[in-house]
This record gives C-alpha cells, sequence and structure tokens, in this order.
C-alpha cells in the first residue's frame, strides 16, 4: 500500500480511538442533560480527576491496573456527592441556579487539582504489557493506543448492552424521554438520577484513566475537554446518546486529521463547525430535545 | 358588509396528526362570531394559527384583505389583529400599570424608541390610565400582575388584548375558571370593551356564547360541523349530535 | 436615623464625594485598584443589560471586552498620535460591530445554546488573536505606551500621570454606566425587559424579539469595548488575557455575585470581584479557587447576589424609616430577574 493511505488509515485508527474516547465522557454528559435537564460544566472536571488520579496511584503503587479499579468508583462517588450535596439543593432555585453551581464547581474542581499536582504536565506510564509498538500495515504503531481502542469499544458495548437489555437501562431511556411519565409509573426518580450521574462521572473518570498514559495529566485537560464536549453535545443534539456517539466519532476524526493538515487551525474548525451547527440547526443534527 | 378575516382551506398537522383541515371561515366587520365546539375540537389551534403562533399546513388566510399567510406574529398584532390567552399569559413581576402600558407602547409605536424616557411620556401613562379604568382595575394599578386574584388577571389578559385598539379582538376562553357571577360580569365587560370592533370568541361557557354571539361556528375534530346564527345553531341536528351538550333556549340566558 | 427614602441618595452622593477625592486619599496601589474596579464595573453593568434585564446569558461577552482592547491597543501601536478619545470611539465601534455580527446568530437562540453559540464566537476570536502572531503577537501580546489626553484649553494631559487616568477613567465610565441606565427607562430599554418577563406575549403585543434582542445585545457591545480599550490603557498591555474565556467568566462571577436584580449589582460585583482578587492574590496564588467558593455558596444561599442583603428587611429596620420609594409609587416591580 503506498505510504500516503498508510498515514491517512493510521490518522483514521487514531481519530476513531480518540473518539470513543471522547464518547465515553461526552455520553454521560448527554444522558445526564436528557435525564435531568441540567448541562453539567463540572462532567469534564471528572475526566480531569481521573487523569490525576491514574497519576498518583501509578506513581505510589507502581500499578497502572489498579487505577483502572479504584478511580472509575471513586470518581462516581464524588459525582454521587455532588448530586446529592450541591445539585439538590440548587435544583430548588431553578436551572439557572443548577447550571451555574456546575459551572463553579468545575472551576473549583480545577484549582483543586491545580493545587494539589501544580501546573506542570504530569506524564503518567502505562503499563508494561501495552508499552511497546506493534508492526501495523507497515508502521509501528504503539500497542497502548491500540489497547484505548479495544478498551473503549468494550465499554461501548457494555453500555449498549445496559441500555437496551437490563431494566435499568430501559428506565434511563424511558426517562430520558419523559421523566415526568416514569415518576408516575412508580420509579425512585431522585436514585434514578443520583445512578446515571454517578455512572456517568465514573466513564468519565475510566476516560481519564485511559487517556492518561496518552495525554499526560495536565492542567487545562478539564477545559479542554468541556469545549470537545460542547461541540459533541451541540452537534449531537443534546440528549441524545446516538447522536453524541456519532458526533464524537466526527470530532475525533476532525481533529485527527485536522491537526494533520492545519495544525494550527484546528481549534479554530472546531468552533466553526459548532457555530454552523447551531446557526444552521439548533436543535442539533440528531437530537429533539432542548 | 365588510369581510375582515377570511380563512380558506386551512389545515394544520402537527408531526402528521391533522389538527385541523378545510376550514373555510368570513368574519364580518363589527360582528361578534363565536367558536364553539367539544374539547380538542382545534378552537385554541385554529385561533394559534390565525394570530401567527403557527404556520398553517395547506390554505390561507386573509385579513383586511392582505394575504397574512405565514406573516410573522408582530406583524398581524400591528395589522391590527389581538388576542387573548386561555392560560393566564400576562408579565408576572411587572405592575398591573406596566403590564398595561407595554401595550400602549406598541399601539403608538414607541417600542424602539431610545431618546425618551418612558416614565416621562405623558401621552402613554393618561391612555395606561384610560385603558385600566375602562376595566374598573383602578385600584389594582401598582399591584404586581403575578399578586393579582384570578379574576383580576383574567382582567388583566382583557386589557392587554383591547389596549391595541385593535380591529380583531380574538378572546380564547376568556371566562374559563371563573365563577357564575363573575362571568356575568365578563360577559358586560366584554360587550362594552369590544363595542365597535369584531370579535371572535372561542367558548365553552354556552351562556357567554348564546349572550354575546351574533354568529357561531361549531369545530369538530378538527372541521368545520355548522356556521349559522344562534337559532340556527340551536336547531342543527349535527351539531346537536356531535356536541352532547345542553344548549339553552331562546327563553334563557 | 437617615429615613429610608433618603439613604440610597445621601449614599449615593456620600460615594461621589469619596470617589472625587481619592486620589488625594490614597496609595497610589489603591488609586490603581480603583480604576480597575472602574473598568470592570462598565463591563459588569453591560453584561447585566444583556442578562438580568434582558434574560440573555451569554458565555462568550469576553469577546466583545477583547475587540475593544484590542482596536485600542493596535492604535495605541500603530498609531499613535490619534486622539485619545477618537481611539476610544473607535473601540465602541469595533465593539458595536462585532456585536452586531456575533448578535445576529446567536439572538435567535436561546438558553444553552445561545450561551455556547456565544463561547464559540468568542474562541474563535481567542484563537484568531492568539495565532495571528504577525498582528496581535499571539500569547506574548505588546506593551503600549499611554498616549496623552489633548483637551482645548487644557492642553496636554499625561496618562501617565495616576491621578490623570483616575479621573479620565471614572468620568468616562460615569458616562458609560449613565448611558446603560437612561437606555434601560426609555421605551427601547422597556421593550428588552417585556422579552424577558413573557416573550410570547410581547409578540402578541406586536414586540419584535429578534430585532428588540438584537438591539440591546449589540449596544452592551459598545460599552464592553469600551472597557476593554480602558483596560489595555490601564495595564497598558494587549494580550490574550482581554479576550480568553477567563474575562467571559469574571463577568458573570462579578454579575452573579453583586447581584443582577439590580442596576448597581454588578457595580457592587465587580468592586467585590477586583478587590478581593487583589486582596486573595497576595495571600495564596489560588484565588480563583476561593472565588469559586464564594460563587457556589452565592447561588446556593444569596440568589440576589450581594446587593439583596442592602435591599434585606433587616437592614431597612436598622437605618429606620418607612419602606417607601420617593414617589410613592411601587419601585420593585420593574427590577431585572
Amino acid at each position: 500500500m503506498s505510504p500516503l493511505i498508510d498515514i491517512y488509515l493510521m490518522q483514521a485508527i487514531h481519530g476513531l480511538t480518540y473518539g470513543l474516547l471522547l464518547f465515553l465522557v461526552a455520553s454521560g454528559f448527554t444522558l445526564v442533560f436528557g435525564l435531568m435537564n441540567v448541562l453539567n460544566i463540572a462532567h469534564a472536571a471528572f475526566y480531569m480527576l481521573g487523569a490525576y488520579l491514574a497519576y498518583t496511584i501509578t506513581l505510589h503503587m507502581n500499578n497502572f491496573w489498579l487505577s483502572f479499579l479504584i478511580t472509575p468508583p471513586a470518581v462516581g462517588v464524588l459525582g454521587v456527592l455532588i448530586e446529592r450535596g450541591l445539585l439538590r439543593k440548587a435544583h430548588k432555585s431553578g436551572h439557572m441556579a443548577e447550571f451555574l453551581l456546575t459551572f463553579g464547581l468545575f472551576f473549583i474542581l480545577c484549582q483543586l487539582v491545580i493545587i494539589q499536582w501544580g501546573s506542570v504536565p504530569l506524564p503518567v506510564s502505562g503499563p508494561a504489557l501495552f508499552s511497546g509498538k506493534i508492526s501495523l500495515m507497515g508502521t509501528s504503531y504503539p500497542m497502548y493506543r491500540l489497547f484505548m481502542l479495544g478498551f473503549s469499544l468494550a465499554v461501548l458495548l457494555v453500555m449498549v448492552l445496559v441500555l437496551v437489555r437490563t431494566r435499568i437501562g430501559m428506565l434511563i431511556r424511558a426517562a430520558v424521554s419523559d421523566s415526568d411519565m416514569v415518576d408516575a409509573l412508580g420509579t425512585n426518580v431522585p436514585f434514578l438520577f443520583m445512578v446515571v450521574f454517578g455512572a456517568g462521572a465514573a466513564l468519565a473518570g475510566l476516560a481519564g484513566v485511559i487517556a492518561a498514559p496518552f495525554n499526560s495529566a495536565y492542567p487545562s485537560m478539564g477545559l479542554d475537554m468541556l469545549l470537545d464536549c460542547f461541540v459533541i453535545v451541540v452537534i449531537g443534539g443534546f440528549g441524545s446518546l446516538w447522536g453524541a456517539l456519532i458526533a464524537s466519532l466526527m470530532i475525533g476524526e476532525l481533529q485527527s486529521f485536522g491537526v494533520l493538515w492545519v495544525p494550527r487551525f484546528a481549534i479554530v474548525f472546531q468552533f466553526l463547525l459548532m457555530a454552523i451547527v447551531l446557526i444552521i440547526r439548533p436543535s442539533g443534527l440528531f437530537g429533539e430535545k432542548e | 358588509m365588510e369581510r375582515i378575516l377570511r380563512v380558506e382551506n386551512l389545515s394544520k398537522d402537527f408531526s402528521g396528526l391533522s389538527v385541523l383541515s378545510g376550514i373555510n371561515l368570513e368574519i364580518l366587520r363589527g360582528e361578534r362570531h363565536a367558536i364553539i365546539g367539544p374539547n380538542g375540537a382545534g378552537k385554541s389551534t385554529l385561533f394559534n394559527t390565525i394570530s401567527g403562533l403557527y404556520k398553517p399546513s395547506h390554505g390561507k388566510i386573509f385579513f383586511l384583505d392582505k394575504n397574512i399567510t405565514g406573516w410573522p406574529i408582530h406583524k398581524i398584532v400591528r395589522l391590527g389583529l389581538s388576542r387573548s390567552f386561555q392560560i393566564i399569559n400576562i408579565f408576572p413581576k411587572m405592575s398591573l400599570f406596566e403590564n398595561v402600558q407595554n401595550a400602549i407602547v406598541s399601539r403608538f409605536n414607541q417600542r424602539f424608541n431610545w431618546n425618551s424616557l418612558l416614565d416621562r411620556n405623558g401621552k402613554i401613562k393618561r391612555e395606561s390610565e384610560r385603558v385600566i379604568e375602562l376595566l374598573n382595575l383602578g385600584e389594582f394599578r401598582n399591584v404586581p400582575a403575578s399578586e393579582l386574584s384570578y379574576g383580576g388577571q383574567r382582567k388583566l389578559e382583557l386589557a392587554l388584548t383591547v389596549a391595541l385598539d385593535p380591529v380583531l379582538i380574538m378572546l380564547d376562553e376568556p371566562t374559563a375558571g371563573l365563577n357564575t357571577e363573575e362571568t356575568r360580569n365578563a360577559i358586560q365587560l366584554i360587550r362594552k370593551v369590544t363595542e365597535g370592533k369584531t370579535l371572535i370568541i372561542v367558548e365553552h361557557d354556552m351562556e357567554v356564547v348564546f349572550n354575546l354571539a351574533d354568529r357561531i361556528t361549531v369545530i369538530s375534530y378538527g372541521s368545520i360541523l355548522a356556521t349559522g346564527t344562534p337559532d340556527e345553531i340551536r336547531e342543527n341536528s349535527e351539531v346537536k349530535r356531535a356536541y352532547l351538550q345542553r344548549i339553552p333556549n331562546a327563553s334563557s340566558g | 436615623m437617615i429615613s429610608y427614602w433618603n439613604w440610597p441618595k445621601v449614599l449615593g452622593v456620600g460615594i461621589g464625594i469619596l470617589l472625587l477625592f481619592f486620589p488625594k486619599m490614597l496609595s497610589e496601589t489603591h488609586i490603581n485598584l480603583s480604576i480597575e474596579i472602574f473598568i470592570f464595573a462598565l463591563y459588569a453593568v453591560s453584561f447585566n443589560l444583556l442578562w438580568g434585564y434582558g434574560g440573555m446569558l451569554p458565555f462568550g461577552h469576553g469577546a466583545l471586552f477583547g475587540v475593544g482592547a484590542y482596536t485600542a491597543g493596535l492604535i495605541f501601536n500603530h498609531i499613535p498620535h490619534m486622539h485619545l478619545l477618537l481611539t476610544l470611539l473607535m473601540a465602541a465601534l469595533s465593539g458595536l460591530v462585532s456585536a452586531m455580527v456575533i448578535g445576529f446568530f446567536c439572538v435567535r437562540l436561546k438558553g444553552a445554546y445561545f450561551a455556547l453559540l456565544s463561547l464559540a464566537f468568542q474562541m474563535f476570536l481567542f484563537a484568531l488573536a492568539w495565532k495571528w502572531r504577525d498582528v496581535t503577537r499571539g500569547d506574548d501580546g505588546m506593551g503600549i505606551v499611554r498616549p496623552s489626553l489633548h483637551l482645548p484649553g487644557l492642553g496636554s494631559i499625561s496618562m501617565m500621570n495616576i491621578n490623570n487616568l483616575y479621573y479620565f477613567t471614572l468620568i468616562i465610565i460615569v458616562l458609560g454606566i449613565l448611558a446603560c441606565y437612561l437606555f434601560l427607562r426609555t421605551p427601547l430599554g422597556n421593550s428588552v425587559v417585556c422579552m424577558r418577563e413573557n416573550e410570547l406575549r410581547a409578540s402578541f403585543l406586536g414586540y419584535r424579539p429578534f430585532m428588540t434582542k438584537f438591539t440591546v445585545f449589540s449596544f452592551s457591545g459598545i460599552f464592553a469595548a469600551i472597557a476593554g480599550a480602558l483596560f489595555v490603557l490601564f495595564t497598558e498591555f494587549m494580550g490574550t488575557n482581554s479576550i480568553d474565556i477567563n474575562m467571559s467568566m469574571a463577568a458573570i462571577f462579578m454579575v452573579l455575585i453583586g447581584g443582577a436584580g439590580h442596576f448597581l449589582g454588578p457595580v457592587l460585583g465587580a468592586a467585590f470581584y477586583t478587590a478581593f482578587q487583589d486582596w486573595i492574590s497576595s495571600l495564596t496564588k489560588h484565588w480563583w479557587l476561593i472565588m469559586g467558593i464564594f460563587f457556589i455558596v452565592v447561588i446556593l444561599y444569596l440568589q440576589g447576589g450581594l446587593i439583596s442583603l442592602l435591599q434585606s428587611e433587616r437592614i431597612r429596620f436598622w437605618l429606620g424609616g418607612q419602606n417607601k420609594s420617593a414617589n410613592g409609587k411601587n419601585t420593585e416591580s420593574r427590577k431585572p430577574v
């Protein structure tokens, strides 16, 4: 195969990997919105926390895999605490208050990260198992990236199974369409909210762990992810998981190729895309809910 | 007699569900025209489509001989159409006076006036007071609208509608939620403030309808069953069948 | 005891006199702080035109501040002999035009969409400022020299003298805030509030939602840009800090903490924000954290912002007097938010 096609294919795989990673974070973001009508700005901070916790755990316990086990639940618990302790209080004051609260939380979490870990990017050493390169289509491709791809796909599969096959998944899907109805049918809606919020946070944390060896843990990763999530959710539609998946992959590929073609202006294109979508189709390409 | 409003073959669907179909209607200048029908017949949808909130799926609407189909709401309003809402739709945190004032500002075309102070505009103030007095709301002028009684809010809703001095007034269930005495007062008030205007009124209360209306249109399942004078409607067997409600005789009401 | 209907006016006059005498009374550091507060006060007031009065919450208001900043900065650098007032006018114009362009697209949207699209525009402008190094010097920024103010009869007034800068800024800011205040008291300003209160009802009264919101958005841009221009004049620096997301955040913080429900709430918020930042930064470099916590406390427990404390029953009780305003009219009803 010609080298150009090789490069493109490589970038495409990379874009796919990054896109799936984005989806792991964006899914929680859009689901929480669809379910609770809250745009949780702090969500991206869970991703950041995941990466930083992975750094600390890997550093002190010399074992990357442990961070897989510890971090997502830890971040999930934090999410639950935030939802129960702060968000519910703000809910009484209206959507605006909830929204602004998540805003403030995001900034606090970003600041806490800087206080605890400093402003310098911290490299996270990945698992020894996947530290090598593998020969793929003529070039050597880092094994860890393939692991990222595979693992993200696996998580995606589990998500789909949970949503489609389990009772709670069904409840979640129903509640996204009509939470009043679900409430009327006797489901404990606050409990459902808590579960979804916590699960979303845990997923974001997990994404952070996965991304850490690849991206390092750096202080503005929360903001970067936040902006990416915004774009994804706008394009895919607020509350739509399918939309989030497709948009994530789109953005993943766009960033991947954008960096290749116009490295200086990649970020500009992302926002241009979001602006165009908002102008032409305010409810996103797939979503109905506002 | 001049035709103020003409609706030609109007249809409205929502995501495939047909709510109105083949509506043909003519309203003459100065008449008081009631639209009645069972719940869900499409009366409010008809109002919303005529007044510009919804765009018709098919058909045309002519107001004062102009084709207003698809016009934006404010353009239709400025031409001389004003409507009230079934669910009270006022400016809750503003006082009653300020609510009416908003309508007067628009009527005097001052919405975009940037080089004078609103509080100093005597003309607007006086006219707002006049409308408030017309509806006997003077003692509540400084009360925040959300704190008015339900009857008071209904009156404010009516005030906002007539304050524009429109050619055509459309009232959507103006007596909803009022008790018998309040309703009787409302009928008098509506008659008073719509003097010399053309009125279309959607109502469930048959006493109101047969007291006010010159002509009645009956709508059922999105189409017109019958149009005619109150007597004609009373005698119409189709209407009786569809509407299953006791229509008062000529001797009562 | 000062009776209630008197105390805002007495306080206002008192503060006014104090402001005039600050340069004589305060150290240079505090004069600098005051200037910074003035600038952010105008910025915050312009933001509250949109949020408190217009019911629109943009995430990208910093774009307009930044446009004014960069316009002024570039003029200071490349056309150093341009009259200072003309430069401010150019900055105001740039703010107006930018706001018109951004507003044209954003204003049709509501809620989160509106907020995010305005953010998109801001991030776009930020990226532009960052990457277009030839013009803007990117994130290194550009130092500028403060030009003197030439007034007929008074000659050339140097802006390097901090007292002169203080009075100049004070006058411009007061004029700007006054303009915003008067705007709100015109029928047009009333239309803006109608849109916020009940857009549907307003439409059916003949108001034009798009045009009204577009107008206030554009108007607000003028004053954000003027604040940005003064910011560059004051800091003697033009850089990406005037157009980044923190600048948008600052506006939200200031208005929320000060209180969106009163015209002067943003001014209070700006004063608090600036003074607090100044004080806390000397204690710890994590002042954003403290500000964030404060922000959350305000959201949860003090929805009306700091100014609602001044309006509370307790304060009125302490100051004595009746709960009546000067002309007996119920002035509560036309509050924002």
